[in-house]
């Protein structure tokens, strides 16, 4: 099933000479139970993209549909619920709130959507499966970049959402943790019939992927030929 | 209240010296209104004790008491009740060997009129004989005793102290209750004068004379000398600082939620309603000024305790509750002033790169 429908999208930044074309007539579709990931080079758009479609950011002409309802025509109010119950972000940086503990960014997102998140067991489970159980009573501060990187996935996927969209979400890591991460995104996509959205330019992650789409001065290609390559 | 009791209490040096900033500035705004109202309380703490209404002076005295001189002649046709009362008024350095000089006013009262009738003694009997004074309890601190002789400007004549009052200030001086007679020897006036002034309870209070004019008690305190000049002082050095805290304050609360902006953006992003973040600010700033407040009400109130006698001051609770609503209310105002920023906070800020 379509989740995420991403049309003709341009985006420009700027006006008159200084004027530049981030997305060039951006084609995207992603369906629930697929882990896709969109492989690119530094300024290539793929930030611009995933804000995008996780509608941070209106596109210049296009339109993008979330479950068969267009973006465009949402309330900010009916964007911010959306983006609480039906999206998890995972950012590239600063995805933490300094002063909360690991524990208290969970009870702070339960406090605003107090249904439908994971379970303290499930909770617990992704935790240990992300090594990061121990780790509950520490503030971000105290925390390696891999440990928080991996904290900001957990805190994007207990709200069980319907998609996820992860910019760069193993920049910090090494090869051990990437396939660590690859693989609960993997789950993820497969068990709890998610759409997964990766952008990255680590290539470690592609053997984790349904589709493999590549961006290039801001055109996308489906490209599932990287995955035998 | 998740949010911001949480972020005091991981910072918490950061919000201790905001809350500790708070608190001096409350403290140093208390003090210095109770100081003011102090001192302005005793220019006039004989007066309010009389609990008058008017009083009736010469007309070209210029509205002072000690320069007012009222004849016989000028009352003859005017009946005093027991509503009114003469007071002879004059400025004296009250002297004992031994002891310290006092620049005091001397007030000299008719004994079976009302203010010698209903003055309230801290000790000794009230006078009975033209040679007693009843003073004001500045003597006894300074070491005067019931019973001490003491002498008026060069004037050989001695008087018997015989009783201590409290809080019988006049123009800033300690007051000297005696006999109007005495009062007459002291001013070295003629036969024919017989007061300074005539104080009422009666707020419509008339004599028949031309040369005497009713004042209402609040034109008299007016006109005290210094009066009106030092408490426009006052109040004007304490707006300023009221101004001038609060501006510090609502400052301090707009570049705590400045700072919190990048925080603020990740939380919009993951779909946070913004209402959740202002609340967040707006409960913050409530708490710390708040709590800020209590800590200064808490130390005003020991330095209440521990304050010497001598130091005149006065804490006059409705006014400092105003104060201190006034200061709650900047808070809420300096944190209300950044929420625009706070509403149109752009998540794609923290998604960049
Ligand atoms: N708000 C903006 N204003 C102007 N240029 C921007 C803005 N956001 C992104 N860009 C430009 O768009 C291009 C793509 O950026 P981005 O999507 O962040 O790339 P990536 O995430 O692939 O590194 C870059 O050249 C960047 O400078
Ligand atoms: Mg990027």
């Amino acid at each position: 099933m379509t989740t995420l429908q991403l049309n003709n999208i341009n985006k420009y930044f700027g006006t008159g000479s200084s004027r530049v074309h981030v997305l060039k007539d951006v084609n995207f579709t992603a369906q629930k139970g697929e882990l896709n990931l969109v492989i690119g080079p530094s300024g290539s758009g793929k930030s611009t993209f995933l804000t995008i479609a996780g509608g941070l950011q209106t596109p210049s002409t296009g339109n993008v549909e979330l479950e068969g309802k267009a973006v465009k025509s949402m309330s900010n109010r009916q964007r911010d619920a959306m983006r609480l119950n039906k999206i998890g972000f995972v950012l590239q940086a600063h995805n933490l709130i300094p002063y909360l503990t690991v524990k208290e960014q969970f009870q702070l997102v339960k406090k605003v959507k107090k249904e439908h998140n994971l379970t303290n067991l499930s909770l617990d489970v992704l935790l240990k499966q992300l090594d990061i159980e121990e780790l509950q009573n520490k503030y971000p501060g105290e925390l390696s970049g891999g440990q928080n990187q991996r904290v900001a996935i957990a805190r994007a996927l207990y709200t069980r959402p319907d998609i996820v969209l992860a910019d760069e979400p193993t920049a910090a890591l090494d090869s051990e943790r990437v396939a660590e991460v690859g693989k609960i995104f993997q789950t993820l996509a497969r068990e709890q019939d998610t759409a997964v959205i990766v952008v990255t330019h680590d290539l470690r992650l592609i053997e984790f992927a349904d589709n493999v789409y590549q961006i290039m001065d801001g055109q996308m290609t489906l490209n599932n030929n990287m995955k035998t390559a | 209240m998740f949010l911001s009791i949480k972020e005091i209490k991981k910072e918490k040096v950061r919000y201790g010296l905001i809350i500790g900033m708070i608190v001096l500035i409350c403290y140093l705004i208390f003090i210095l209104t109770s100081l003011a109202m102090g001192l302005a309380q005793q220019n006039t703490d004989a007066i309010d004790s009389w609990n008058i209404s008017s009083v009736v002076l010469d007309k070209d005295s210029n509205t002072s008491m000690t320069q007012s001189m009222i004849t016989k002649d000028e009352v003859k046709k005017t009946k005093i009740t027991s509503k009114e009362a003469y007071i002879g008024q004059t400025a004296v350095v009250a002297k004992k060997s031994g002891r310290t000089n006092e620049s005091a006013q001397f007030l000299g009262l008719k004994d079976n009129q009302f203010i010698a009738k209903n003055l309230v003694l801290s000790s000794g009997h009230k006078v009975n004989k033209s040679d007693q004074v009843v003073v004001d309890d500045k003597f006894q601190t300074d070491g005067y005793k019931i019973g001490d002789k003491i002498q008026f400007n060069s004037n050989n004549k001695k008087y018997t102290i015989v009783g201590f009052t409290k809080n019988a200030k006049l123009n800033i001086a300690p007051v000297v209750y005696g006999n109007i007679s005495t009062w007459k020897t002291l001013k070295n006036g003629n036969s024919q004068v017989i007061a300074s002034a005539i104080v009422s309870k009666n707020a419509n209070f008339k004599t028949a004379n031309k040369q005497l004019k009713t004042y209402s008690i609040s034109a008299f305190i007016s006109k005290l000398p210094g009066y009106s000049a030092q408490n426009s002082t006052f109040t004007f050095m304490i707006a300023f600082l009221m101004i001038i805290s609060l501006i510090v304050i609502a400052v301090f609360l707009y570049i705590l939620t400045i700072q919190k902006i990048q925080n603020y953006a990740v939380l919009r992003a993951q779909g946070i309603p913004a209402k959740t973040l202002v609340g967040a600010t707006i409960s913050q700033s409530i708490t710390l000024v708040v709590s800020g407040l209590l800590i200064g009400i808490m130390l005003t109130a020991i330095t209440a305790i521990a304050m010497p006698a001598a130091v005149p001051i006065s804490f006059n609770i409705p006014i400092l509750s105003a104060i201190g609503i006034g200061l709650v209310l900047t808070g809420l105002l300096g944190s209300l002033i950044p929420i625009r920023i706070i509403l149109h906070v752009d998540p794609v800020s923290v998604i960049g790169g």
